[in-house]
């Protein structure tokens, strides 16, 4: 948020209180009867205020959520970012830097470095090396080489040595490890190690230096290890005298600044480059900008998730001050009568509730903002229990710790407006009352005719806006919660428009089944809508009010044929007639009055049973894409150069033998893609074939378990692969292919292309004239191994034939982790790399559900505000139902017939909420996995969960329960000749 | 002579401690036998309505003796209480206390049922007792949809729908004009004659009290004629 709109947020405040000012001197008996409201029982001001806090709090909660998130984010960002600000290299068809000569440096550090902006660039060789620690003979793969002069690095700051001392760089022959390279190997230092690149070298630890600014550079000191040496040696180790692959650009200032001036800088440099023909190919790049842009864009989309979700509870929220404000009004509903009874205007009612009204919304917004913080900082901390790891420790999760005073003013200002806002509307409504009525409690008589003629005006109005929001999105590809907002205010707007016609109960029940149908119904959305839509978080919101809204419409005219079907359920015992009929015949005969409780109760569940379904649902797809997307293989691994006859070498090695009982080498390049209607060919991808004519145990043909999403001219599987292994013209591609305008992130030429089986594509090297045309027969289910795979012969005519990607698989009651070291330990000089399919699920599955569990809990707060409703809409009935409760005592209901009476209503109450917002939120995830988009995900099948459903309901039910047995007690110890004496 | 129904022996009713103590009831001795009606009469706080809680069950006195119809009703719990309620008592209140979220026959079956009285069999009763007192095309509507009038004879028809030894009534006509009192009391003398029910009526009205077949007038908590 800038500080323009902050400035404006805190000026609306200002003004609101300055004209409040105002309108309480000019009218200062209503002020005054106002603020002795207040004052009149403060057990009920702070009952006020907690029911108001509540949606302030969600607010406020989400914000410092979102802010810790932004700053841990961040501070790996800048961590792994170091002083790099640009960097200048070229990517080569494998994916690595491509080497260029040491002179192209100097030129181009000629050229650029009298620009102020910058302070100063370092020549850098960036690769991935082996290593063994030779004194404790644990090796590591994957690591990365960085070689640079410490003389020509000063900008990129200083390494410090875990004992504290400062070092300028690595020494020739020497090498520096950061903390996380020196654990994985155990290393210190004064060790011996052996580098392996291009070629072999031992070094000595000069030093283990700390995950900082320079240590951590690249890896935020989170994830993979950092060896330092100096450029010579780098260079003798990659066999690449003369040669560096990157060179860094640091800009002036702190790294803020420095992110700052990035785009000018790099424009400069790309002017440079342009002048140097030495320097065709290299590209500049803003690595720190682009890493920072994705963290705060991270950081924003999980505070999305937090604010849409909490969304929920900020509307039930709103509903509770409608209940308070429904509640004080009823309460004083007699003096408010005797008011404009002696000459105060209905305008000075309204005055009165505002007064009072804006009172407690300043004091709620301030305790909400500040409860907000409190419940972040339990999120923060639930957040670092559970997603803690690796490198990134509980204690730096819980240190990211965030409130920005941005952040505090815009909760403040947001709550504070909506409680005003709501206040205002509840006053408006509570200020219309018929003397007479008001002071001899007369109920009020059903709306006049006349309300119905407004209600169709209105109508009228919301069904055009509605037709034509959904005429202008109905085929478009805006977000798809706009053409079924749309379509809900055109049924809303026929419903209020025939009820000036028509009987209220047919017109709003058909509005309800309506809306329900409309936005719950999956299929419908397809057949009107199409599927080029796109869809955000934001639709779960949509989608979920309008269901709830058409299920209480439902609930609203229909509430008596329900609680009379009931009665006659359980009405075989007279007594037991009684008390039913009694403990239902408010939900059922003022369903008005129950059904702001209903709402809250269905609003707040509908979020945690979706959570919660989503996060079943999620996990049981992952579970169940563990051999979809592993083709029934134990590893996937990768090897920078081809390990001759791997699985030769592994069949004559006892022990891994023992360990894999399969291995299978695959050919792996890079192609470019060019796909028929496609804007941005070629699109760059990787090439698989796998060798033919090999045994079975090692063919790929037939061990591999991988499933089609969709096949050419309904192919079985086997035909496909049998066709892969023995046509040169057919290509089977990832399920990436089948994503409809699926962009892909990091992406370099737009969204990624399209292809339906049949089609024909045509695959070629780049750097390179050779081609070949393929048609493609098959789309794989998975998308974890992306790209396409081709007929050996196909590859090689392409001029790929080494063998770089490997699939394993463990024997039966092996050790994946003791087969993936001793696999490591014997290849770890070939850079063998294994990918333990199942265990990165397994952790994605862990920490979707540690999300899902803390979403859950932060939805969950909710909760409060379901029971400070019913808590207040009982003591209202208790209050309210005095004589009542009194005649049905005389006419001989015992305590306990009172008790139960009350306790069935609320049960009632409470448990239909739960059911309509459970079967909803249930309903929303069965959409969401019968979607096109979800299909594409991997996601095809709902998974309910169950005992998490019947735990959120029964902790829900018990504190609804909880919040009336006081209330219910109290009515039931009513003394009915008091009751009597009371009215009479 | 027919048998006592309601007899009190120096019941006392004190509300309220030290200084601020009220005595709404001073010693007040009553007899009241099967069968009459008895219209209680005073000046308002002179303690008919206190009477009137007191002696049907509703509220607790704090010193003397009540006996219906032969039990000292001081002597059972809450739960007997409402029982004997249920089964012997009536009540016809001046604001009817018809509970306003059902409909003028579940109001009448509603003591039918709380006495035990299957469903069926209640809705029978309610149905026709209502239609006997001229309300058989309002059965199913509700409180707010009726005359005062109306009201009060629903609320009547509820009091004496399980045929109750006693009918308490607290100015039932207090809410209603000329005409709806004269059929209000009417309907009350009629169905004391016809179902030989007591009914004590709490009233200011004399034309009320003339129906009754007595009238004891109350004055500072204690009766005095």
């Amino acid at each position: 948020m800038t500080d323009s709109t902050i400035v404006v947020l805190v000026g609306i405040v200002a003004l609101i209180l300055l004209a409040t000012a105002l309108l309480a001197l000019r009218s200062r008996l209503t002020f005054r009867i106002a603020m002795r409201n207040i004052r009149r029982s403060r057990s009920r001001t702070i009952l006020v205020i907690l029911g108001l806090l509540v949606g302030t709090t969600i607010i406020s909660g989400s914000f410092v959520v979102g802010d810790t998130l932004q700053e841990l984010e961040l501070h790996y960002t800048y961590l792994g970012g170091g002083l790099t600000d640009e960097a200048i290299y070229a990517v080569g068809p494998s994916g690595g830097y491509t080497y260029f000569p040491y002179s192209t440096y100097t030129q181009i550090a000629s050229s650029a470095l009298p620009n102020p902006s910058i302070a100063g660039m370092t020549p850098m060789i960036i690769d991935v090396t082996q290593a063994l620690d030779k004194s404790t003979g644990i090796p590591q793969t994957n690591l990365n080489l960085i070689g640079v002069n410490g003389n020509q690095s000063q900008v990129l700051g200083s390494f410090v040595a875990d004992n504290g001392t400062s070092i300028a760089g690595p020494a020739p022959g020497e090498a520096l490890l950061d903390d996380q390279a020196a654990q994985q190997m155990d290393a210190v230092a004064g060790n011996t190690l052996v580098l392996f690149g291009r070629s072999s070298l031992v070094v000595t630890v000069q030093a283990v230096v700390q995950d900082n600014l320079r240590g951590a550079y690249l890896t935020g000191g989170i994830e993979g290890g950092n060896v330092f040496v100096s450029l010579p040696t780098a260079q003798t180790l990659q066999n690449s005298s003369g040669l560096i692959n990157g060179i860094s650009i640091t800009n002036v200032g702190s790294q803020q600044d420095g992110v700052g001036l990035s785009s000018s800088v790099s424009a400069s440099l790309n002017a440079t480059l342009a002048g140097i023909p030495a320097a065709v190919g290299l590209t500049v790049h803003e690595p720190l900008q682009d890493a920072v842009n994705a963290a705060s864009s991270a950081a924003t989309s999980i505070t999305s998730i937090f604010l849409v979700l909490g969304l929920f509870s900020i509307v039930a929220g709103a509903m509770l001050i409608v209940g308070i404000f429904i509640m004080l009004s009823e309460e004083r509903k007699g003096e408010m009568g005797m008011l404009r009874a002696i000459g105060l205007q209905r305008g000075d009612l309204i005055r009165i509730y505002y007064f009072e009204g804006l009172f407690y919304s300043v004091g709620s917004a301030f305790a909400g903002a500040l409860l907000g913080v409190a419940v972040g900082y339990v999120l923060v901390y639930a957040f670092s229990l559970l997603f803690a790891g690796g490198g990134l420790t509980a204690t730096a999760i819980f240190q990211s710790f965030t409130v920005t005073p941005d952040s505090l003013v815009e909760s403040y200002v947001i709550g504070f407006l909506l409680t005003l806002i709501t206040v205002v509307v509840a006053s408006h409504r509570a200020s219309r009352l018929n003397i007479v009525r008001a002071i001899r409690d007369v109920p009020e008589p059903p709306p006049p005719r006349r309300l119905y003629a407004y209600l169709a005006y209105i109508g009228v109005v919301v069904a055009a806006l509605g037709a034509l929001l959904l005429a202008t999105t109905l085929h478009g590809s805006s977000d798809i919660s706009d053409p079924i907002l749309g379509g809900a205010m055109l049924i809303l707007g026929g419903g209020l428009i025939a009820s000036h016609f028509a009987p209220n109960r047919p017109v709003f029940t058909a509005v309800g089944l309506g809306l329900l149908l409309w936005a719950g119904l999956e299929p419908l959305h397809r057949a009107v809508l199409g599927t080029t839509h796109s869809g955000g978080i934001f639709v779960l919101f949509v989608e979920g009010i309008l269901m709830i809204g058409g299920a209480l419409l439902l609930y609203i005219f229909n509430s008596s044929v329900l609680v009379d079907g009931l009665i006659r359920l359980v009405g075989n015992r007279p007594d037991r007639t009684a008390i039913v009929r009694i403990g239902l015949a408010h939900p059922s005969r003022q369903p008005g009055r129950t059904v702001i409780t209903l709402c809250i109760f269905a609003l707040v569940v509908f979020t945690m049973v979706a959570v919660a379904t989503f996060g079943a649902t999620v996990g049981s797809n992952l579970q169940d894409s563990i051999v979809t997307e592993s083709g029934g293989y134990s590893f996937v691994g990768v090897s920078p150069e081809p390990i001759p006859n791997l699985p030769g070498q592994i069949a004559n090695n006892s022990t891994l033998n023992a360990d894999f009982a399969n291995v299978v080498p695959v050919v792996n390049g890079q192609v470019n893609v060019n796909v028929t209607g496609y804007s941005f060919n070629p699109f760059a991808d990787s090439l698989y074939a796998a060798p033919t004519g090999v045994p079975a145990a090692s063919n790929f043909y037939d061990t591999n378990q991988f499933t089609f999403y969709a096949t050419w001219n309904g192919m079985t599987p086997a035909e496909v692969f049998s066709a892969l292994e023995t046509n040169t013209s057919v290509a089977v591609v990832d399920q990436t292919y089948d994503q409809p305008g699926g962009a892909v992130a990091g992406a370099p030429s737009g969204p990624h292309p399209t292809t339906a089986p049949g089609s024909l594509i045509v695959l070629g090297r780049p750097g390179s004239d050779a081609t070949t045309q393929v048609r493609v027969i098959g789309v794989l289910t998975e998308e974890l191994i992306t790209g396409i795979w081709v007929n050996p012969t196909a590859a090689a005519h392409l001029g790929y034939v080494n063998q770089t990607l490997y699939f394993l698989t463990v024997r039966a009651g092996v050790s994946t982790t003791t087969a993936a070291n001793q696999a490591k330990a014997a290849f770890y000089r070939s850079g063998l790399v294994l990918y333990d399919i199942e265990a990165d699920l397994a952790s994605s599955i862990a920490s979707t559900q540690g999300f899902i569990g803390l979403l859950e809990i932060f939805v969950g707060l909710g909760l409060a505000v379901g029971i400070s409703a019913m808590g207040i809409v009982a003591l209202r009935a208790v209050v309210e139902r005095r004589r009542e409760i009194g005649m049905i005592r005389a006419q001989g209901f015992t305590q306990g017939m009172v008790l139960k009476s009350f306790v069935l209503e609320y049960s009632f109450v409470t448990l239909l909420g739960l059911a309509i917002g459970a079967s909803l939120g249930v309903l929303i995830v069965y959409n969401l996995s019968i979607s096109a988009t979800a299909a594409a995900s991997g996601v095809t099948s709902l998974d309910i969960p169950w005992l998490n459903i019947v735990l959120i309901v029964v902790v829900a039910y018990a504190l609804a329960m909880a919040a009336i047995a006081v209330p219910s007690i109290r009515a039931s110890r009513v003394p009915p000749a008091e009751a009597v004496r009371a009215t009479d | 002579m027919a048998e006592t129904v309601v007899g009190g022996v120096d019941v006392w009713k004190v509300y309220g401690t030290g200084e601020a103590q009220v005595a709404a009831l001073r010693g007040v001795n009553v007899d009241i036998r099967r069968g009459e009606m008895v219209a209680i009469r005073g000046a308002s706080g002179c303690g008919k309505t206190t009477f009137l809680n007191c002696f049907s069950g509703l509220d607790e006195i704090t010193r003397g003796t009540i006996t219906i119809e032969g039990t000292n009703i001081q002597a059972l719990t809450d739960r007997q209480r409402s029982e004997y309620r249920a089964k012997r008592t009536g009540f016809v209140f001046q604001s009817y206390n018809l509970l306003p979220v059902l409909s003028a026959v579940e109001n009448v079956e509603m003591p039918l049922l709380i006495s035990g009285i299957k469903s069926k069999e209640a809705r029978h009763r309610a149905n026709e007792i209502l239609t006997g007192l001229g309300l058989g095309d309002r059965l199913h509507h509700r409180p707010a949809e009726l005359s005062g009038g109306q009201q009060q004879r629903v609320s009547l028809a509820r009091a004496l729908v399980s045929r109750p030894a006693i009918v308490w009534a607290d100015e039932p006509t207090g809410n209603l004009d000329l005409e709806g009192t004269k059929q209000v009391t009417e309907l009350l003398r009629q169905l004391n004659q016809q179902f030989s029910q007591t009914i004590v009526v709490v009233t200011h009205d004399l034309e009320v009290a003339n129906a009754c077949d007595r009238t004891l007038l109350m004055q500072d908590g204690q009766f005095v004629q």
